[in-house]
């Protein structure tokens, strides 16, 4: 029982930390039709940030802060000064955003070098609790918090705020979201960093909950987020998040059993996914 | 245009003549093999042409049709025996597992969005890759196996002038195809796949012929591979490979085949200088930075491929010159291509 | 003349849809733009509108030039569309779908005003414009370009699709909307151009054939059977 606990609480964090990855690479193919291959770009960048202000000031507010703000910048520049330039054109964008990725990686090699790094936690956040023999790793429980009052945050700012009305409307015809005199192209650029910036958070957070991080773990990652919304169907809020957990869960469990494994259950499920309901779980349901 | 076509004739049995002498110039080791790379990964590189350039689909898992094939021929004769039946067998054996897969992720993902092939071929690459990784006492893990080939084809000559049949050969079975009528129908749903579909050709079933073909030249490109280097490592199913196989696609220019070759020509060149100086100068270790970035400014700037933007430095120019003046020219959704890359296309 | 188009051209893709159309529209008129399927009514509006690139031509909205400007300058400035499909947003609400239109400076008069105009909009407020019936969708989209605040409305065939009583209803809205708002209405229903229409301007080919006062129209047989192939019952 502790077990299986301890798996579903490891899986939930984890899927957490993949669904800040994939509601922004959701959102955006959404909103624009990008598929972005290089959102995992910034989650790596978020982690290797995050690790690296942590190493500096002992401050993980601090870190995940800067991770977040670095990540919205990188987002931003990336977006302005190339993908705006394909909008449009399926081929292109897939072409550059994987150079993008190709870029991005590279330069995280330039800073930090190619090797392995720890990714450490704050003091305060670290061991576990002990509820009547059911272990709670804290850290685990913050992932679960924060992914947790992020997802709420986003859901409210898509439904409540003009800029969810104007993402909303404009999922389904950006034309007209034009015609009637807003700034699309703005828009984009804002969701786009927006979705960085998630992405980058999830890259600060998930780095801890490792323990370490490498040159690797955005492409990693990124096939993952990309898993969570085949499953969930592209585009779907809804659906990053029940995909999110679902392959955080899936896992979690057949690591404990035949860790080789993980990936390629979660590759099959997508497959299953794929054949059976191509557009996704909650794909064109809205939101 | 007949004067041109003989041009062209004419000038490629020349440069075929004095690819065809280098082994009787020179018996260095390291230009032989040097050589024989870029033989070999024009026919990867082509192979990916038919994918990008012919119809206009995007893979990130090509690497998994190269890689599989090495390690299907490689662990033939590692395990069974370096007999020539065995090669060939080896070789038979990965066309035939290439064309299964490329069926089966085609039928998986070509019927949604083109997103959506993108995605798929990079996540089974990756999982192969996992699984070379991971069935360590099989296939070595990270440092990989090697292995003996049959005596004669140890003979860097040989198997020189081995590759470059295999090349000459590709390279005519492809253009027989891409002129063939299925070979237009892909170009068409190119261009405008909405256009291609009302006019009643089964796009998904094209398309998935172009997936089977790809596959099956990568599978071959890959044997081929893995019998020169006479060794494997999960190296050759990473999405590096595919990365390369595309940049010497678009840097030769997509869609024209004989880019590729030139782009194979370029990279391998550069890949190899580049090697070198990062022995002296620590610097260039890092060279995939620059090749990225040289990558985004193609897809960016000449989406035709640096060799046509050279030679049509002028029509390209006059384009941009036009495309300033009609900032207009603004986001229009569900539009498929731009005009710049038709137009550079059509060309 | 609130708006005045100049031997305007425009391609989609490879084909010259547009060979030279022209147009004058009087302030606060209503000027129907006629011709047959294909003709370049839609393309016409949506390059004023700015969302397809013209090649040529010259586009002027209240004396100022709108040419090559962005769809969202053009409708900032006041020009208010709505397209053929009403380019409603279905997953929105039709609440959400009013206050998108409105901007800083829209008042909650001008709501008020449209929602005193389609009664219907008011009731369903809360509902998901996804659900709203075909009349009810025309009349959203008409509602939401005229809370953009907009002087100038290019509207895409009203009619389409729907019941004759829906469009005696949409015929109504526009008769009491043209009392403030000058607009360009594309429609193939001669009926409903007949009842709200002070001017026509007939394209054909992609080309103004003949423009002028709609009330010389109807009297014009020859020209409206030769381009509009309106047969005498019709009228």
């Amino acid at each position: 029982m502790d077990a299986y606990i301890n798996l579903l609480t490891n899986g939930i964090a984890t899927g957490m930390a993949i669904f800040l990855l994939a509601v922004g690479l959701s959102i955006i193919f959404g909103l624009m039709s990008v598929l972005n291959f290089a959102h995992g770009a910034f989650f790596m960048w978020g982690a290797y940030v995050g690790a690296w202000i942590f190493g500096l000031t002992k401050s993980f507010t601090l870190a995940l802060t800067s991770a977040v703000l670095v990540g919205a910048i990188i987002g931003l520049v990336v977006e302005r000064s190339t993908i705006s330039r394909v909008y449009g054109n399926h081929v292109s964008q897939m072409l550059l955003t994987m150079g993008l990725m190709l870029v991005l990686g590279e330069m995280v090699k330039v800073f930090w070098g190619p090797n392995i790094l720890t990714s450490p936690l704050p003091a305060y956040l670290a061991g576990s609790w002990d509820l009547n023999g059911v272990i709670i790793i804290k850290y685990r429980l913050f992932t679960i918090i924060v992914g947790a009052a992020t997802a709420l945050a986003v859901y409210l700012i898509l439904k409540r705020t003009r800029l969810g009305i104007i993402v909303r409307a404009g999922v389904e015809n950006p034309e007209m979201v034009q015609a009637l005199g807003i700034d699309i192209r703005k828009v984009f650029s804002l969701v786009f960093a927006f979705g960085a910036a998630l992405a980058a958070l999830g890259g600060a957070i998930m780095g801890p909950l490792g323990g370490s991080i490498s040159p690797t773990m955005g492409l990693e990652n990124q096939l993952l987020a990309f898993i969570v919304v085949v499953i969930g169907g592209l585009g779907s809020f809804i659906g990053s998040l029940i995909g999110a957990i679902l392959v955080g869960i899936t896992g979690a469990l057949v690591s404990w059993f035949l860790p080789e494994a993980a990936l390629a259950v979660n590759i099959l499920l997508m497959a299953v996914v794929l054949l059976l309901r191509p557009t996704g779980l909650f794909g064109g349901s809205g939101l | 245009m007949k004067m041109k076509k003989k041009l062209t004739v004419v000038l490629l049995a020349v440069l075929l003549f004095l690819v065809a002498f280098i082994p009787f110039l020179t018996d260095s080791r390291a230009t032989l093999n040097l050589m024989t790379h870029i033989f070999l990964w024009a026919i990867f590189a082509m192979s990916y042409d038919i994918l990008l350039g012919y119809t206009g689909i995007v893979s990130f898992g090509h690497a998994l049709f190269f890689g599989s094939g090495a390690y299907i021929v490689g662990l033939l004769l590692k395990y069974v025996g370096a007999s020539w039946t065995n090669t060939i067998l080896g070789i038979l054996a990965s066309l035939i597992f290439g064309l299964l897969v490329a069926l089966l992720l085609g039928s998986l993902s070509l019927r949604i969005r083109d997103a959506y092939f993108a995605m798929i071929t990079l996540a089974f690459a990756e999982l192969f890759l996992v699984a070379a990784l991971k069935l360590r006492w099989i296939t070595g893990g990270e440092d990989g196996f090697s292995f003996r080939v049959p005596e004669l084809l140890s003979n860097r000559v040989v198997f020189y002038y081995l590759s470059l049949g295999a090349l000459i050969l590709t390279t005519f079975l492809l253009y027989r195809f891409t002129c063939s009528p299925a070979g237009r129908v892909l170009q068409a749903i190119r261009e405008n796949e909405q256009r291609a579909e009302a006019l009643g050709y089964d796009v998904f079933r094209y398309k998935l012929l172009s997936t089977a073909v790809a596959g099956v030249t990568a599978s071959l490109a890959g044997s081929l591979f893995g019998l020169q280097m006479r060794f494997v490592s999960a190296s050759v199913l990473s999405l590096e490979k595919t990365i390369d196989a595309l940049l010497m696609t678009i840097i030769g220019g997509s869609g024209t085949l004989y880019g590729a070759i030139i782009g194979s020509a370029l990279v391998n060149l550069v890949q190899d200088w580049f090697t070198g100086l990062a022995r002296v100068y620590p610097l260039f270790e890092r060279w995939p930075l620059l090749f990225g970035f040289v990558y985004i400014i193609i897809v960016l700037f000449f989406p035709g491929g640096l060799v046509r933007a050279f030679s049509g430095m002028t029509e390209t120019i006059l384009f941009k010159w036009q495309a300033r003046r009609n900032p207009a020219d603004n986001y229009t959704p569900g539009k498929q291509d731009d005009a710049v890359r038709v137009c550079l296309k059509r060309r | 003349m609130i708006l005045e188009v100049e031997d305007l051209h425009t391609y989609i893709g490879e084909f010259h849809i547009l060979q030279g159309v022209s147009l004058k529209v009087p302030s606060g008129s209503v000027t129907v733009i006629l011709g047959r399927n294909g003709a370049g009514k839609t393309t016409t509006l949506r390059s004023i509108m700015g969302l397809i690139p013209h090649r040529k031509g010259k586009i002027t909205f209240e004396g100022r030039s709108i040419e090559r400007l962005p769809a969202h300058r053009v409708a900032q400035l006041g020009v208010g569309y709505v397209p053929e499909d009403q380019g409603i947003f279905t997953c929105l609400t039709v609440e959400e779908n009013l206050r998108l239109a409105m901007r800083n400076g829209t008042s909650g008069k001008l709501l008020e005003k449209v929602l005193d105009l389609f009664p219907d909009l008011r009731v369903a407020l809360r509902k998901k414009a996804g659900n709203l019936s075909g009349g009810q969708r025309q009349m959203l989209a008409l509602g939401r370009a005229l809370v953009t605040g907009s002087r100038l409305l290019l509207v895409d065939e009203p009619s389409k699709g729907l019941a004759p009583v829906m469009v005696e209803r949409v015929a109504g809205a526009i008769s009491q909307i043209k009392k403030e708002i000058t607009i360009v209405l594309v429609e193939q229903n001669f009926r409903l151009a007949k009842a709200v229409g002070d001017y026509y301007s007939i394209i054909d080919d992609g080309r103004t054939v003949v423009s002028g006062k709609m009330g010389e129209l109807v009297e014009n047989h020859e020209l409206l059977e030769r381009y509009l192939g309106v047969k005498q019952a019709a009228r």
